[in-house]
């Protein structure tokens, strides 16, 4: 997952429906309403506090400069810390337990829990009662810690879905608006694949890519709640529904490109940018590869289509990015909380949309008008249970590298029963958290 | 590296006559002197060396996320290593991988680095360019190796554009499917072997006394004779430290399998596995302590039973 948005170039996203709901009443550029009770520091006596960044790859040093400069003229003094996010994502652990900044970059989902059950988080309940107006439930949602406590400032999100070309599926004579069920689809794979291009991209060299294809067919096979207790541990990989699962993935798996573990998002991108591949199921941050305005002019998306009629097209994935407060926050708590509020505001967004465009999720910021991020708001408000990601969502020790191995042998022809057999085994030998 | 066959071939001779002197004819100052140069590195040592060595052992008795301090640290006995035994299909793979690493180094890459040396050694015409060129992968850092191959295997690489197939659907896929992707590796592991062999060993093989040679001709013996009973007896010192090399080397794989896929789908090796759960975001310390003693152990036979062998051998 990490590779999701050290590659992605329009990094500043953020998830759940009706996040844009608002957006249009604030003025371009988003330097609306921007203060949402974060303290008010005059001039006179700065606030000073370090902030750990993991948005290391370009645009984000850009980004960065940016909203740090803004901060300052609010009489925040930010001290930044980039780290390169791999390397940021890989130390985690070590970086929370030794001198960690007081606000740092990180993740909704399990993962952020994890570290606030850890005691490794400044619970931010305050703040939450000042800028909680700003964020729908499901966003407040997401910012909950297990113990009830808020952690997680949200700052933007992206959903997963199927993308592609228009102009690749109108010569092909294929109208995305007709795909709604699972029979649609590989009827239109079947037509891409006449007409000699590679009907779906599929890329999991990293391990991480096809976990999001695992849960958009999981949940819309067995529905949220059980692809919410598989990742929780709550239900088991021995439920005859994974098999379900796995054997709705294999009528897709003849129209996928013969090496997905050769190619990384990036690459299986470029077979689409390409117009070598019909489309892509992944998340909107495929936009970065469309530099040419034309391109990404012509790049779009449709949700995945239904498989169970039960459950409609009720679920899917869209992580949420955001900020946290380390143990060292609790010394420096006003300045922390001023820096949170502020990332959380639409003066924040205002200045990261100005450089890259994306969804953010304060209701109050502006969504961008062009139609392939109004398309990405269009389905998460369509949608009615948002998850974040199987390796945001799950114990890390258990996505990485159990249940990343087991979908590259899936993918590679390995038996789903013998795949599903092992992760509930290796699920139980895991040691209690 | 020739500094380091140099010394150890230099050492090996009077350290073993200081032994018999014995330690009563030292001074005083000599003892200080003695004390501070071999203690102060013994004692780095054991900090640096054997005491993580014998935590990491412990560890490996344990669960532990990483996070906290002792208490959080639970004592669970061998399970960490009953569970890597019957439920991780990578550890078999891992396994493998090292053996087949270990066995190709053996008998082809190391074996093709001598050759090599031995070719080279013999002032052939453009000997500096063959030295040269044969040693550049060594030279070039493994990242950069890692991206090289990956633009000649990849699926519209240059092999697959010499076989005139790079269409994703139909072509080769060298580095994706777990049954090829380990020769790939290996083919590049040995690319860069070979080099390090042929000078190590071009190294020890000008040290040689060439009328050793020169004798051996005269007498009628002919060049693969000469090779065997005179050239590689006198390479003794080289040919430890090439066997000790080409085991290491083998099974501390790591570095290119991480870069072509973070050593997963079939690139498992034991390496990678002590990584992937230390310091990845998994964090399951036990596990990773329990792969890197069993490494360890891996590593201890073979090279103690060899190096025992032929230094029991120079006694006589």
């Amino acid at each position: 997952m990490n590779e999701i948005i050290s590659e992605n170039e329009v990094s500043r996203r953020s998830v759940l429906k009706g996040a844009a709901a608002g957006a249009a009443a604030i003025a371009a550029g988003g330097i609306g309403a921007s203060t949402l009770g974060a303290p008010a520091a005059s001039a006179a006596d700065p606030l000073n506090v370090s902030f750990g960044s993991n948005n290391s790859n370009p645009p984000g040093p850009e980004e960065d400069a940016a909203w740090v400069a803004a901060a300052k003229a609010e009489g925040i003094n930010v001290a930044l810390n980039v780290v390169d996010h791999n390397t940021f994502q890989n130390q985690i652990n070590s970086y929370l337990q030794g001198t960690p900044d007081n606000v740092f970059d990180w993740f909704a989902g399990y993962r952020m829990q994890f570290f606030a059950q850890k005691g490794l988080l400044t619970p931010i309940d305050d703040l939450w009662k000042k800028i909680g107006s700003n964020y729908t439930a499901g966003f407040a949602a997401a910012s909950t810690g297990l113990d009830g406590k808020k952690y997680f400032v949200p700052t933007d999100w992206y959903p997963w879905a199927i993308h592609y070309r228009k102009s690749v599926w109108k010569k092909a004579g294929v109208n995305p608006a007709s795909i709604k069920t699972m029979a649609d689809l590989v009827n239109a794979c079947k037509t891409f694949k006449s007409k000699g291009l590679i009907p779906i991209a599929q890329a999991d060299k990293g391990g991480w890519e096809a976990m999001g294809v695992f849960d958009i067919i999981n949940m819309r096979t067995n529905g949220y709640a059980f692809h919410a207790g598989l990742t929780g541990g709550r239900s088991s990989f021995l439920d005859p529904r994974v098999q379900k699962t796995f054997a709705n993935w294999k009528t897709l798996l003849p129209y996928i490109n013969k090496d997905p573990l050769t190619q990384s998002d990036q690459t299986a991108g470029t077979l689409v940018l390409q117009k070598k591949a019909a489309m892509i199921i992944i998340g909107s941050f495929t936009s970065g590869l469309y530099t040419n305005k034309a391109d990404y002019n012509d790049l779009a998306l449709i949700p995945f289509p239904i498989i169970n009629p039960a459950f409609g097209t009720d679920s899917i994935d869209a992580p949420i990015d955001g900020v946290l407060a380390s143990n060292s926050a609790a010394n420096n708590l006003p300045a922390s909380e001023a820096l949170m509020a502020f990332i959380g505001s639409t003066k924040f967004s205002g200045i990261i949309q100005a450089i890259s465009p994306g969804l953010f999720s304060n209701k109050n910021s502006t969504v961008p008008s062009d139609p392939f991020i109004q398309s990405q708001v269009k389905l998460v408000q369509a949608t009615k249970h948002v998850a974040q990601f199987f390796d945001r969502d799950s114990r890390p020790d258990f996505a990485y590298p159990i249940f990343s191995d087991s979908i590259q042998k899936f993918l590679t022809g390995g038996d789903p029963k013998a795949i599903a057999k092992n992760l509930d085994a290796q699920w139980k030998a895991l040691p209690p958290v | 590296m020739s500094t380091v066959l140099e010394e150890s071939q230099v050492q090996s001779v009077p350290a073993k006559r200081k032994r018999k002197r014995g330690s009563h004819n030292f001074s005083g100052s000599d003892r200080t002197t003695l004390g501070v140069f071999v203690g102060l590195p013994t004692l780095l040592h054991i900090c640096f060396v054997w005491l993580p060595a014998i935590c990491t052992i412990l560890l490996s008795f344990t669960f532990w996320d990483g996070i906290g301090g002792l208490k959080n640290i639970h004592w669970v006995g061998f399970t960490n290593y009953r569970q890597i035994f019957t439920l991780d299909d990578q550890f078999p793979i891992a396994i493998r991988n090292n053996i087949y690493w270990l066995a190709v180094f053996a008998f082809i890459a190391t074996p093709l680095g001598i050759i090599l040396a031995y070719y080279i050694d013999k002032n052939l015409k453009g000997t500096k360019l063959y030295q040269t060129a044969f040693y550049m992968p060594l030279v070039i850092s493994a990242a950069v190796t890692g991206i090289i191959w990956e633009n000649v295997f990849f699926t519209d690489g240059i092999i697959n554009s010499i076989l005139h197939n790079t269409n994703p659907q139909t072509a080769i896929d060298w580095l994706g499917q777990p049954s090829k992707n380990i020769w790939v590796l290996l083919l590049i592991a040995s690319w860069r072997h070979i080099g390090y062999i042929m000078l190590i060993y071009l190294a020890g093989m000008k040290a040689v006394d060439p009328s050793l040679r020169e004798a051996s001709a005269i007498d009628g013996a002919g060049e693969w004779y000469t090779f065997r009973k005179v050239v590689m007896p006198s390479l003794r010192p080289v040919n430890v430290i090439i066997v000790v090399i080409t085991i290491i080397e083998s099974l501390r794989a790591f570095d290119l399998a991480f870069i072509i896929n973070g050593g997963s789908n079939g690139l498992q090796t034991l390496g990678i596995l002590v990584y992937q759960n230390i310091e990845g975001s998994s964090m399951r310390i036990g596990w990773g302590a329990a792969y890197a003693t069993l490494l360890f152990i891996i590593c201890l036979g073979p090279i103690m039973v060899y190096l025992y062998q032929n230094f029991s051998k120079g006694n006589d």
